[in-house]
């Protein structure tokens, strides 16, 4: 039954997905391919980890080489120098992240664990530091620009036509990635999660079968590399930085490594979230780290796993006793983030060297500063009693929030059948079964 | 030879440095099972504490709060957020820590901006311990490595002579033995967090003053300290000595040495033929000093891939 | 016992013990830096044998089990079996050639059913390790088979349950069986009774009997009563060396062995 209510999701997701460049801007469309590329990047990373227990801090490496791969042949079709069709350039990412992905995996997958994520770190770190100096593969610190080629009747000129390109290989990658979940490598690769050690004495060569679901994983990582580059139409060596490397890991936990689309939400939700944020404030990778920790504190199933949790625990009468408990959480959520965003943004604008340069013309005093349209004084009453006040109360309901919101889950869940059997259960999520 | 002199030195100091932050982190997981990302964070941390300190008057009183601050910060860590998520298993508490290491270099941007600050080591430091050659070797070099010296030498005997060292040593191996034997493990556990983290602080008060600190510092300080541990064997303060070691010099050899390949193969009459190739035949060792030690971990990695003093299976 | 195409283990061959040694351990050491654990070892096991393997606590018997499986290298001897060398092979090579083990701290895979758990093993044994492009459903050997052996150890009610929920006894069941389903000649099983009730030990006993037949055993054991009931050949492993081997009637009245066990001097 859950795989047929999975199936209707997807497929009501992909006509969503489908028909919104007809409402969107340029601008949000331009945002909806990025959040696919991030969601397809991060299912891939989510291969290795979620499914092999293998963390990978370094998988930017896959991500650059398949943008840069991407670029050099546009540019070869650019150049005339041959004919290959853009909307199969992906393939090339694929081919360079799976090859790759053989040779590094090769190497990292000798060691497991923590050993196996710093191994992966530093070789993406090694390509960091060799590409701004590799010009004729790199482009040096400029890097490479090209553009699109026409091909099949299509310029790939506008965006609509780089959307429905995307799109298209998001579709056709997470399909074969799920797939893969149902291979027989793929329930491999569910074992040597919970237990390696066990699986080598069950005849298994654990680190040829490592290497190559990693390698499977760098492929994919490698198409989201192309399709960012010709959705681009550039890259340069920063694509490698750890930053990136990163930025996969925080999203694909927000969203929950349990699940298979917990990673696609997260890094979609998290790149959305950047792209409104950004434009506000210049911390928002505190915001997005600030989440991840609470997250990993609190709901270390993730996004994904919230979402789950819900849809398999709660009866259908029982969303209603849940609905006065979450409007609580909710102010009391609103209250704490706002003063914390208050706390944050105001050390910001005193912080600037604008800020410092008033303060230089009126001889160190502490001037007011411009913030949300409104002037603070820093050494106000008013500055300093908001986000205290924000904070104060936030968090004096918090506990009681958390106690209502419990309270209202027992009863919620009290009475139900048990949790459908369909031999096959949901990665990394505990189906608890009832007393 | 002058070359080589002072490019030992400099690989030597440079080492230590290293070897002051990987000792914590290679201790705290050899004890503790976790490996702390966010250790070359407090050892930004450290250099913006003494970069405060410095700029409101005081060099030394920096030296002295930034390994308390960065300490204080370990034990808040450990107490308050490692200890939550302990069951959830290894994996869990190392991307909290990377998590936390995010949060840690954000806060500082926040205060500080996303340049690099002019951290400075006072006038009177600013000398030259001596001569070799040609070259004035800079005092403030050498106060770098007796520090690190000094935090070993005192590390070795409070590890191997002290009542509290012996205890450390065997929780190492059998933390629920000594916990069994009445003492207080989770505190054992709490002090070598705050302890290592105290180191980095300092190492990093102390190397801030002299390399550039920035907000950067941290992810490149931070993967070299990764890759000493993997080379060195996690768990062995002394494999982590000799990789230290290891990477200080071949990074200090290669930084000054502009050859390439084709230089090398220029020795065998090829060298025209290379140079006209280009790419990575013309590419000059001291432009890729800093992708060394990752190479080296590579090399290391396929020759003995449990590291250096790791144990084989 | 129905016959089915398996692509690398050898066939149980079903019927009475024959003569010739299938498992056999030749002046076997192991040292851990200056510790000596096994001091010389010579065993053999022969085809077809129920062999149990006692000895007092730290005797070695688990570093033995370590040895011949591939876990540990041994510092020097010989490990044949069938009369080729395993020694320093890795543990999967040496599952291929038919020998498996069980685990004394059960090694299943906790997040996944008990179906997927023997699946794993089966699917290896059919040749389906790195298959791709299939899915694991449409396997119908390899899906057959799983239910053969969910029924030959009787965890049918509990085919779809996490093998993480399973009770401490069903548990050992299915560690057991994964080993068994890798389709080995020779069967390694380290303490399969540790911790079980009377009931729940002769269950097991009575099970590990029927599921074996036709298979070498070699078992190492705590509780005499299965070894008697379950054995006919025993050896005994003090201090790394094997200080008594036959059948357990004889073994039992040995007065070196019961020295070894009960310390005294027995005149």
């Amino acid at each position: 039954m859950s795989q047929a209510r999975d199936l209707a999701l997807f497929v009501v997701g992909l006509a969503i997905l489908a028909i919104l460049p007809l409402f969107l801007s340029p601008n949000l469309m331009n945002a909806v391919i990025k959040m696919m590329i991030a969601a397809l990047f991060a299912l891939a990373f989510a291969l290795a980890m979620g499914q092999a227990g293998m963390l990978s801090f370094g998988h930017a490496a896959y991500y650059g080489l398949g943008a840069f791969a991407a670029l050099h042949l546009m540019r070869a079709v650019e150049m005339k120098l041959f004919f290959f069709p853009t909307p199969l350039v992906p393939i090339a990412g694929a081919a360079i992240g799976f090859m790759f992905g053989i040779v590094f995996g090769w190497l990292a997958t000798q060691r497991t664990g923590v050993y196996f994520a710093m191994v992966t770190l530093a070789l993406a770190e090694l390509l960091f530091t060799l590409a701004p100096t590799w010009n004729s593969v790199f482009g040096g610190e400029s890097g490479i620009s090209t553009m699109r080629g026409a091909s099949w009747g299509l310029s790939f000129g506008p965006d609509s036509h780089v959307y429905y390109l995307t799109l298209a290989w998001f579709v056709i990658s997470t399909w074969c990635m799920w797939a893969f979940t149902k291979s027989p490598l793929g329930r491999l690769a569910l074992a040597l999660r919970d237990n390696e050690h066990r699986v080598r004495f069950l005849g298994f060569n654990t680190h040829v079968a490592r290497t190559l679901i990693f390698a499977i994983s760098c492929t994919f990582a490698g198409v989201a590399g192309a399709l960012l580059a010709i959705a681009n139409e550039a890259t340069n060596y920063t694509i490698f930085s750890a930053q990136a490397s990163a930025n996969v890991v925080l999203q694909t936990f927000i969203g929950g490594a349990g699940t298979f689309f917990g990673p696609a939400l997260g890094a979609a939700t998290m790149t959305f979230f950047a792209r409104v944020t950004s434009d506000l404030t210049r911390s928002w990778l505190l915001y997005q780290g600030l989440i991840f920790v609470l997250i990993m504190l609190f709901a270390p199933e993730g996004l994904g796993g919230i979402v789950s949790l819900h849809m398999r625990k709660l009866r259908a009468g029982s969303w209603r006793q849940l609905l006065l408990p979450y409007l609580l959480c909710l102010v009391v959520g609103l209250l704490l983030i706002s003063g914390l965003v208050f706390v944050v943004e105001s050390i910001h604008v005193v912080m600037t060297d604008a800020y410092f340069a008033k303060r230089v013309a009126a001889n160190g005093a502490w001037v007011p500063y411009q913030f949300f349209g409104r002037t603070f004084e820093p050494l106000g009453l008013t500055t300093w009693a908001i986000p205290i006040m924000l904070l104060g109360v936030g968090s004096l309901l918090l506990p009681m929030a958390r106690r209502v919101t419990a309270t209202a889950w027992l009863l919620a869940t009290q009475e139900q059948s048990p949790p459908s059997r369909d031999g096959q259960s949901p990665t990394g999520v505990r189906q608890e079964a009832t007393a | 030879m002058e070359y080589i002199v002072v490019s030992i030195l400099n690989g030597v100091v440079h080492g230590l440095l290293l070897f002051m932050v990987s000792a914590g982190l290679t201790l705290i997981f050899g004890m503790m099972g976790v490996l702390n990302f966010a250790h070359a964070w407090f050892y930004m941390l450290g250099a913006y504490v003494g970069f405060t300190l410095t700029r409101l008057g005081g060099f030394w009183i920096g030296l002295l709060l930034a390994p308390i601050i960065a300490g204080l910060a370990g034990t808040l860590v450990e107490r308050y957020l490692l200890r939550r998520v302990h069951h959830y298993g290894h994996a869990h508490e190392l991307l909290l820590t990377f998590g936390l290491a995010f949060i840690i270099e954000e806060i500082i941007k926040l205060f500080y901006g996303d340049a690099l600050v002019s951290y400075q080591m006072p006038d009177y430091m600013r000398f030259a311990a001596f001569t070799i050659f040609e070259t004035n070797y800079p005092f403030y070099r050498i106060f770098m490595g007796a520090v690190a010296i000094g935090m070993f030498i005192i590390l070795y005997l409070l590890l191997t002579r002290t009542r509290v060292g012996i205890i450390v040593r065997a929780a190492t191996y059998r933390p629920s033995t000594v916990e069994a034997l009445g003492h207080n493990l989770p505190l054992v556990f709490m002090g070598v967090f705050a302890g290592g983290s105290a180191l980095a602080g300092l190492a990093g008060a102390v190397a801030g003053a002299f390399y550039p600190t920035g907000p950067n510092m941290a992810v490149d300080f931070g993967t070299l300290v990764f890759v000493v541990v993997v080379v060195g064997g996690l768990g062995s303060v002394v494999g982590a000595l000799i990789a230290s070691l290891m990477i200080g010099l071949f990074i200090s050899f290669s930084v000054g040495l502009n050859i390439s390949i084709a230089d090398f193969l220029g020795l065998f009459g090829l060298g025209n033929w290379a140079s006209d190739i280009g790419g990575l035949f013309t590419l000059q060792l001291s432009t890729i000093a800093n992708s060394m030690p990752f190479l080296l971990m590579l090399l290391v990695l396929l020759i003995r891939p449990a590291g250096l003093m790791g144990d084989r299976q | 016992m129905s016959n089915r195409a398996s692509s690398n283990a050898t066939m149980p061959v079903p019927g009475a013990v024959s003569g010739e040694p299938i498992l056999e351990l030749r002046n076997v050491l192991k040292s851990f830096g200056e510790t000596e654990i096994i001091r010389g070892v010579d065993l053999i096991v022969k085809r077809g044998q129920r062999h149990a393997l006692i000895g007092p606590n730290g005797a070695g018997k688990s570093t033995l089990f370590n040895l011949i499986s591939g876990h540990y290298l041994p510092s020097s001897g010989e490990i044949l079996l069938n009369g080729e060398s395993i020694a320093g092979s890795s543990p999967h090579a040496i599952n291929r050639r038919g020998l498996s083990r069980s685990f004394q701290i059960t090694n299943v895979f906790p997040r996944m059913s008990v179906a997927e758990n023997l699946r794993i093993s089966i699917m290896g044994r059919h040749g389906h390790r790195l298959t791709l492009f299939r899915p694991v459903r449409s396997l119908k050997a390899v899906n057959d088979e799983v239910d053969e052996f969910i029924d030959k150890l009787r965890l049918a009610k509990r085919r779809n349950d996490l093998a993480g929920d399973l009770a401490y006894s069903e548990q050992r069941i299915l560690e057991m069986g994964m080993s068994l389903a890798t389709g080995p000649a020779v069967l390694l099983l380290d303490e399969p009774t540790a911790g079980m009730s009377r009931e729940e030990t002769a269950y097991i006993v009575e099970l590990i009997r029927q599921v074996t037949e036709g298979r070498t055993l070699l078992v190492v054991e705590h509780d005499m009563s299965v070894v008697f009931t379950l054995s006919d050949q025993v050896s005994v492993l003090v201090y790394g060396k094997i200080i008594a081997s036959g059948e357990p009637a004889a073994v039992r009245a040995d007065k070196i062995v019961q020295e070894a066990y009960l310390g005294v001097e027995v005149h």
